[in-house]
């Protein structure tokens, strides 16, 4: 072992966690120790901490999600029972100490075929058309708000999302950061009763407010310590039954338990800057993002 | 002159460091897809952005411009007493006027 | 040979002043540290789908450069800086400004969605957010009839500037906030876009970026000590020493700031810049010119 990785295994271990049915507040809870890492991101992480028994619909984004961390890498799976953390930190050494990476689990191939032209597959006939490395370029359409006719991007997003609950597949169509049209493709992931517990809401917000560690305060039940939490929500976020995210948020953090009724979210969210839209998702409770929520 | 030497060998030694330091890397295509939280683009994300605050740049240019006179300004300021404070208050309050006329016509929301 | 010298105490102080920001980082930010540093310099390098791959790897450079740069206008003794410009505080303040292009290409440069988010949201706050900063500099200026650093150091032999002008280091923290993308004005990275400019970054690139936003904090530290608390000035210790526990100082009490003020949605954000710290600036030159005369 070197120096370096001497040093670095004595770094936080990081983990992107993709979660499943049933293990998001214990996820939640978990990477609030001291001796791991919340990855933003795959890239940030080394392991892939794999929490509940994955349904089949979202196998194939788990790969994918698997094949974006850089190697070395190793998956851990987690059924809630054992000493996970003990479990990722031995993963961890074992990686540091020169540990197998984990191979790709999908195909070595381009997404599409590369039909662009040029030198440096700059695409088809002028500006536009083409696919360039196996991928088309985005496309003018309307815009919502001055009709300014610019690129419109659309992608899903989820079911491993960080900023979105476990599960929720969204179809997004983004000028800009701007959501012009939003899809639920998926629900969440069925959770229990404590992940709409007003401290996990709560943390889930002050993270996407910049106070990680705020948010891992009040999830462990302590008192955020920080300035400014309501006012950096915007007013009139969003509301449902006559409460916005802000009214949501001082809620959680007074620790009282909130019934919503399922939101339209195709819309509710077009027309929002995704930041705002990424917030008034957190400070739903994710029940009502969920199966029998969003079918009833 | 010495300034410029500096400034070039800093900006030199980073880029050369950058270039040992950062590999030629090559990702399989499954590790280069952008994340998206295990979801998949239908288009590459350069794209004519919509920039949405470009109202407010243009107001950014006229603040910009009034630095440039500034800076002598400031050199002179205390020689020449309370009539660089007042022409100097006059100039921002001319600027002012353009940024409460901003403000009331919002430009300085993600319009 | 005391240019030399001066070099390489901009080199040396950047360096044990990167090491130092990153373990206050960690024990009051609750950063990556040290270790994480070296962690994500050992990890594999990833290539996203077709980026801009000189951009990819240059944006961390500039940024160390910047860094480096700016750091290079601050008198590291009374009468002496490396660069010791008639016009310091306009170097610095292209510095300021040039990051702002370095953060934007950071975030370009990997083409894809959540990176370019980050980097069109910051160019929306980071620019507005340079104004207050220039206003204080233009300030620091006027009691020293002068543009230079070395003479502003001077004009604070009687009082510090941070009792002169009140308002100065407030709007200057804002504007260290925003150039190390830190805390509140952390429109870059944030957790909404999964990182960010960052999000699509791994390996040797995360951890040179990641020590190039703690450099930039060392060299902007530097400068608010400079401006505000008579940068090498002091009893008994020499003039450098004084400036690296100014320097210390101010690093810290950022990283506690950053981690303790929530951070807007950036169309919040844009408002409150204008029409919250922009008069605050305009208030800030009227005292400051007040006080000078």
């Amino acid at each position: 072992m070197s120096h370096l990785a001497r040093l670095a295994a004595t770094a936080p271990a990081p983990v992107f966690a993709a979660i499943g049915p049933g293990l998001a507040p214990a996820v939640e809870r978990l990477l609030a120790r001291p001796g791991l890492r919340r990855a933003a991101t795959p890239r940030e992480a080394a392991l892939l901490l794999v929490a509940g028994a994955i349904p089949d619909r979202a196998a194939g984004a788990l790969d994918r999600v698997h094949d974006q961390v850089p190697h070395p890498r190793r998956t851990v799976r987690w059924d809630g029972t054992g000493d996970i953390e003990r479990a990722l930190l031995d993963a961890r050494a074992d990686l540091l100490g020169g540990g197998e990476s984990a191979p790709d689990r999908r195909p070595d191939a381009p997404p599409a075929p590369w039909r662009g032209k040029g030198d440096h597959g700059q695409g088809g006939e002028g500006m536009m058309g083409g696919t360039p490395y196996g991928r088309p370029m985005a496309m003018t359409g309307a815009d919502i708000r001055d009709g300014l006719q610019l690129d419109r991007y659309t992608a899903r997003v989820g079911p491993f999302a960080p900023m979105l609950p476990p599960g929720l597949v969204l179809e997004v169509t983004l000028q800009g950061d701007v959501i012009v049209a939003v899809e639920v493709q998926a629900p969440a992931f069925d959770q229990p009763a404590e992940a709409d517990a007003p401290d996990l809401v709560a943390a889930r917000m002050l993270r996407l407010l910049g106070l990680p560690g705020a948010a891992d305060r009040v999830a462990a039940g302590g008192r955020p310590r920080a300035a400014g939490l309501l006012r950096a929500v915007p007013p009139g976020l969003v509301p449902v039954g006559g409460r916005d995210a802000r009214d949501r948020l001082a809620g959680c953090l007074a620790g009282r338990s909130q019934e919503i009724e399922p939101p339209d979210l195709a819309a509710l969210l077009p027309g929002l800057e995704w930041a705002e839209a990424m917030l008034a998702l957190a400070s739903l409770p994710p029940s009502s993002l969920a199966q029998e929520a969003l079918a009833a | 002159m010495t300034t410029l030497v500096i400034l070039s060998l800093w900006t030199a030694l980073a880029a050369f460091a950058a270039s040992r330091a950062l590999p030629e890397a090559a990702s399989t295509a499954p590790q280069a897809a952008p994340f998206l939280g295990g979801g998949t683009p239908d288009t590459h994300a350069w794209s004519r952005y919509h920039f949405r605050p470009y109202t407010m740049t243009l107001v950014f240019v006229a603040f910009e411009m009034e630095m440039m006179f500034m800076y002598p300004w400031a050199v002179v300021f205390v020689s020449e007493g309370p009539k660089a404070l007042a022409e100097m208050g006059m100039f921002l309050a001319i600027l002012s006027v353009g940024l409460l006329y901003g403000w009331r016509e919002g430009v300085f929301a993600w319009e | 040979m005391i240019g030399a010298l001066l070099l390489l105490a901009v080199a040396a102080t950047l360096a044990a002043g990167t090491l130092l920001a990153a373990w206050l980082d960690r024990r009051l930010a609750g950063g990556g540290g040290i270790a994480s540093l070296a962690a994500d310099w050992l990890a594999g390098p990833v290539r996203t789908e077709a980026p801009d791959d000189m951009n990819r790897r240059l944006a961390p450079a500039w940024y160390l450069a910047l860094a480096a740069a700016g750091l290079c206008v601050v008198p590291f003794a009374p009468g002496h800086a490396a660069i010791d410009s008639p016009a310091g505080i306009a170097i610095w303040g292209a510095c300021e400004a040039l990051t702002v292009v370095v953060v934007f290409l950071h975030g370009w440069s990997p083409n894809a969605p959540f990176p370019l988010i980050g980097a069109y949201r910051y160019a929306a706050i980071g620019l507005p957010a340079m104004l207050p900063s220039m206003f204080v500099l233009i300030a620091a200026a006027l009691p020293a009839e002068s543009l230079s650093l070395v003479a502003i150091v001077d004009s604070q032999r009687g009082a510090w500037n941070v009792l002169r002008q009140p308002l100065g280091l407030p709007l200057f923290a804002v504007a260290i906030l925003s150039l190390t993308l830190r805390g509140p004005m952390d429109y870059a990275d944030g957790a909404d876009i999964a990182g960010g400019t960052s999000a699509e970054e791994a390996g040797p690139a995360r951890a040179l970026w990641q020590a190039a936003r703690l450099a930039m904090l060392v060299s902007a530290c530097a400068m608010a000590a400079t401006l505000f608390l008579g940068g090498p000035l002091g009893p008994v210790l020499p003039g450098p020493v004084w400036l690296w526990l100014k320097t210390a100082g101010m690093m810290a009490a950022i990283l506690a700031l950053g981690a303790r003020i929530a951070r807007p949605p950036p169309a919040r954000m844009l408002g409150l810049v204008w029409t919250v710290l922009l008069p605050l600036s305009f208030l800030h030159l009227l005292i400051s010119g007040v006080i000078a005369l």
